[in-house]
């Protein structure tokens, strides 16, 4: 390397002027430094209106919303996105990305605060006949406001929909919209309709405020399950005749264009209407004009007029914004979340105010693929889970945010007092296993035969050594930091485990084709069809068939005596032969370990800051509305009861 | 060469950076003689618990005590009621318990208690109260239940048939433990990480692991630079024009780019320690080829050089004996900092979870990722991350130090 001559005194002056950078550079550095950690540590300032001139490159003018004009008073002048702090709830945790569309029929849609088809329908935009209430399991009326079964054959169904509900565009929401909505679903085979026309065999309008659905039929004239048609009614958004006739046309009716139209020009029956989106945010403005307001169903307009979703980089930018007081209400997993409150004295607080901290409603589970060889073997899965260490993945990586399995014994309830309810635990007692227990698991395999030959510290199972890989999604750390802690109890029991996390997409096409030894994957939560639908989701070999493979038992794992107890589950009304069946499952889930699963969780995480808002759902505060985020099925009645801090 | 040695030994900024290093490196060869615990093992049933000393309760209450004349009460009083505190015991007074400004005191804190003790409920009406400061309400009154009685907390035990308790000791209030009579107890100079593993232990070995990293870096990094620096530069022509094209195109490529391909593409499975260690190597040569191959043809036409040919002398004996002394102090330099990028690679590429999986190996970069990912720089948790760049730092700073060092003790230019 050459180097310029430079006489001695020269170079001494330069060094020295190189020094004197240097410290600049110190000071700077530490400057950055002290001035990152201040922005981390303060809670009193940046008001939101600091954030939202951020995103204000794109004037809202060509939006051409119907409720602009409007805007224009609240909002200061020429500067229609940013909406007024006291009349805007801002969200977390939902939306990553710019969002590509405002289509329900989407196989793609990223839209997260608009398209939620799921156990708890989001209904801010469109709108589902009911909402289900994780809390006590029932439906609660929106467009709809009764259903009953016909007979109890459960082969059809009366459903009655509210006089009062209408369009954003003013005309009456009719039976003829919900047929049509069905309709479309079936036709262009939305992912929706894909799966429950497996179980109505159709909607029709017995007058403008009244359907019958008749259920498909088995062979021996049984509905093919009544329980998903019951599901249908808090999932399906629906949509407008008129307004899915235009989609229609301007695509030609073509299957897949209709699933890509952006529908930017959407008419829906919900509270909200868009309001504006780029890449830094997502508004929705409310409907002044919402049905909903009519004495037959809330009574009034929910309280913030604008609800809003700033796009952040990552959970710690949201954690950020929460701490600040720019995040009324965040979806996110927090380390330590109490620290908010205890030694940050923040306004900030949960639904509960200690361990687990929130609701949980599902169980993520540690899958193990029983094609692979080594897996197939019921006491290496069983040792596999008897080893794992759960106190030390619910306290770390959980951060304490959900019940211990002491608390609440593993079984394929959720931990909800309905679910805890439908078996019997003193039955499978002896079938639990408390974790841990690297003893109790060395024994097991041992007798089994399978020990270490070679010498290696891991044991071999006909000659291969058990040496797995185990996934889960990048990024996701309580998941990753999880399957790290089941590696690292394997470990001790000569089970070598790798740990590998892909992008999610990748993780998605392993878990869903087969192509993994061990991943981890949520079950589905609280839904009107569970604990059914999560046993199937356990046990079933009808999801063990598929080639792609979206619905549950990723393993492959088979059992007919678990096939037969859940195909009579869904016509069964007695609850002691219920509770019998259920028993039964739990037994063989806890024999043959298909899956084991390593925390409790919430479907949505529920952080709420109070400094603008308050008077949201609390436990035991009376109101029976669940905490899901003041958007998802019942949750949404939360909206009615915010009030502005005084 | 005794010569050289002590000269390099006498640049002070050789020295500081050697010590530096050298208390690095013994750390890590002493520290695990001292400290025998798995550096992995999952200590701490929690995330990122404070540095400290943490003693077995039960212990404590069963071990020897003495009583010392100390008030507990103040300091208790103290610890667990601040001021912020007090004013919002005398705000909800105001509102909700039907007190007057006249009757609360906030400069006497006993007097306090008692108030809020006779006037607070949870279940009373508190209109305009948000969640979050009824929850803080219970909470303080929780922690200042009983605060003032001055009664033994009894310790029971629950009798396995009957069910029911029994006493088995009492608790004074002027009762203390000696620490060092409590036999469970651990000390976590540097507190757990979000795993609930020591720190300190951690961080030792961490950093035991980036050095074998940045040294198979270093070594493999530095013995393909000078291969193909010295043939390259010596044999000239084509080979020269061959080598060069194949530096030039490694060069252009940025090697960390080539760095995440490659590790991505092998997969967790296969990627421990020592391969990491390797790719880096494979990724980071090219500037040595580079400025080995410029030397190496300054010194090719000298006349020691010629003579050498002339001589008849076989090309590995010129290369060996005459010109790879004369390079020799280059290569030193830049193997030293062929180290230091190495382990701020390793360090880069466990950050974006690349490294070795973190239940085989402690890293630098992994102790780093994880605590950004449990949001330790958010929630206070210092000791999960600062450490850890100051250790990076000071591998980096010594190496480069040492190489500053050497640079003047062996460039005439630079020789005072």
């Amino acid at each position: 390397m050459g180097r310029i001559v430079i006489p001695n005194k020269k170079q001494e002056v330069k060094s020295m002027k190189l020094r004197s950078k240097r410290l600049v550079a110190l000071f700077a550095t530490l400057a950055m430094t002290a001035s990152l950690l201040a922005g981390c540590g303060g809670g009193d300032s940046a008001p939101a209106a600091d954030e939202t001139p951020a995103a204000t490159e794109e004037p809202a003018a060509d939006e051409a919303e119907p409720a602009a004009d409007e805007a224009a008073d609240t909002a200061s002048a020429g500067d229609t996105n940013s909406t007024p702090r006291e009349e805007t709830l801002y969200f977390a945790g939902q939306q990553w990305g710019t969002i590509n569309d405002w289509n329900p029929f989407s196989t793609n849609s990223n839209n997260a605060m608009a398209i939620q088809q799921k156990d708890s329908s989001r209904t801010l935009i469109y709108e589902t006949l009911f909402m289900f209430n994780l809390l006590d399991g029932q439906l609660y009326p929106l467009i709809g406001t009764d259903w009953s079964w016909d007979d109890d054959t459960l082969t059809s169904m009366t459903v009655k929909l509210n006089p009062d509900a209408h369009w954003s565009d003013g005309t009456a929401l009719t039976a003829e919209d919900v047929v049509y909505t069905w309709d479309s679903n079936v036709k262009y085979e939305s992912s929706l309709g894909l799966d429950f026309s497996n179980y109505v065999e159709s909607i029709t309008a017995v007058d403008d405020t009244t359907l019958a659905i008749q259920c498909k039929l088995d062979d021996a004239g049984n509905p093919a399950n009544p329980l998903k048609v019951q599901q249908l009614l808090q999932q399906m958004y629906i949509m407008q005749k008129a307004y899915l006739e235009t989609v229609e046309e301007r695509n030609g009716s073509d299957k897949d264009a209709v699933k890509l139209d952006k529908m930017d020009d959407l008419i829906a029956s919900g509270p909200y209407m868009p309001f504006f989106d780029d890449d830094q945010k997502v508004v929705f403005i409310r409907d002044d004009n919402y049905w909903g307001q009519a004495e037959s169903m809330w009574g009034s307009l929910p309280a913030p007029k604008y609800i809003a979703h700033v796009i952040y980089a990552d959970n710690n930018a949201g954690q950020v914004a929460l701490e600040a007081g720019d995040v009324d209400i965040c979806q996110q997993f927090t380390t330590d979340v109490q620290k908010l409150w205890e030694e940050k004295n923040l306004p900030i607080t949960t639904y509960i105010d200690e361990p687990p901290y929130g609701q949980c409603a599902t169980m993520p589970s540690c899958w193990m693929n029983v094609e692979k060889p080594g897996l197939d073997q019921v006491e290496v899965r069983k040792a596999i889970a008897m080893a794992t260490d759960y106190d030390q993945i619910i306290a770390s990586a959980m951060s304490n945010q959900s019940p211990t399995f002491t608390d609440v014994p593993r079984s394929t309830m959720n931990p909800t007092d309905g679910e805890q309810a439908l078996y019997d635990h003193d039955a499978v007692k002896d079938l639990q296993f408390a974790g841990k227990d690297i003893d109790g698991a060395n024994a097991l395999l041992d007798e089994a035969g399978i020990v270490d030959t070679d010498g290696d510290g891991i044991r071999e199972y006909n000659g291969t050594p058990l040496s797995f890989k185990a996934e889960c999604p990048d990024g996701w750390t309580d998941w990753m930091a999880s399957l790290e802690i089941v590696a690292s109890s394997a470990k001790e029991i000569g089970i070598d485990i790798q740990t590998f996390f892909p992008d999610t997409n990748t993780f998605y096409d392993d878990i869903t084709t087969g192509n993994f030894e061990i991943c981890m994957n949520s079950p589905s939560g609280a839904s009107i069809t569970n604990p059914w639908g999560r046993c199937m989701q356990f046990l079933s070999s009808q999801y063990a068939d598929l080639s792609v493979n979206w619905s549950g038992n990723w393993g492959r794992y088979r059992n007919d005596e678990a096939d037969e107890i859940l195909a009579k589950i869904p016509l069964e009304t007695d609850e002691a032969t219920l509770k019998d069946y259920y028993t039964r499952l739990n037994e063989i889930y806890l024999t043959d370990v298909p899956n084991f699963a390593l925390m409790y969780r919430p479907e949505l995480f529920y952080i709420v800051n109070e400094s603008v808002w308050t008077g949201y759902p609390m436990k035991d505060d009376g109101t029976n509305i669940p905490p899901t985020d003041c958007t998802d099925g019942y949750g949404i009645a939360a909206l009615y009861n915010l009030e502005l801090v005084e | 060469m005794k010569n050289t040695l002590r000269q390099v030994f006498h640049s002070p900024k050789f020295v500081i950076g050697f010590v530096i290093f050298a208390a690095l490196l013994l750390t890590t060869i002493i520290y695990p003689i001292v400290v025998t615990a798995d550096p992995l093992e999952m200590v701490g049933n929690g995330n990122f618990f404070k540095p400290g000393t943490y003693v077995s309760v039960k212990d404590a209450v069963e071990g020897t005590r003495y009583t010392l004349n100390i008030d507990v009460k103040s300091g208790s009083l103290d610890n667990k009621i601040s001021a912020e505190d007090k004013e919002a015991m005398k705000e909800w007074l105001l509102k909700f318990g039907g007190l007057t400004e006249a009757d609360i005191d906030t400069n006497d804190v006993e007097g306090l208690i008692g108030l809020w003790e006779a006037n607070y409920s949870a279940d009373a009406q508190q209109k305009g109260l948000t969640a979050s400061k009824k929850k803080y309400y219970v909470r303080l009154n929780n922690s200042i239940d009983g605060i003032l009685l001055d009664n033994d907390v009894i310790i029971a035990r629950e009798n396995p048939e009957t069910g029911e308790l029994e006493q088995s000791a009492t608790v004074g209030s002027r009762e203390f433990v000696n620490t060092k009579d409590v036999a469970n107890r651990r000390t976590f100079i540097l507190g757990t990480d979000n795993f609930g593993r020591d720190v300190l232990t951690e961080l030792v070995q961490a950093t035991k692991t980036s050095l074998r990293v940045g040294i198979i870096a270093g070594v493999i990094a530095t013995l393909i630079g000078l291969f193909l620096g010295l043939i390259s530069g010596y044999v000239g022509g084509v080979v020269d024009d061959i080598i060069m094209f194949i530096t030039n195109m490694f060069t252009v490529i940025p090697s960390f780019v080539l760095l995440i391909l490659i590790s991505y593409s092998v997969g967790q499975n296969a990627r421990g320690v020592n391969l990491v260690g390797i790719i880096i190597g494979l990724t980071s040569w090219t500037w040595t080829t580079r400025s080995v191959r410029s030397q190496v043809i300054s010194l090719r036409n000298r006349d020691h050089v010629n003579l050498s040919k002339l001589s008849g002398h076989s090309m590995m004996r010129i290369v060996l004996t005459d010109i790879l002394p004369y390079l020799a102090s280059y290569v030193v330099m830049a193997f030293i900092l062929q180290i230091s990028s190495g382990i701020l690679s390793e360090a880069q590429l466990s950050m974006l979870g690349l490294g070795p999986s973190t239940s085989t190996a402690a890293t630098l970069g992994l102790m780093m990722n994880w605590a950004t990912a449990y949001a330790a720089p958010l929630n206070g948790s210092w000791w999960a991350y600062f450490p850890v760049v100051v250790t990076i730092a000071l591998i980096a700073f010594s190496l480069n130090l040492m190489n500053t060092g050497l640079d003047q003790v062996f460039n005439p230019q630079l020789r005072d």
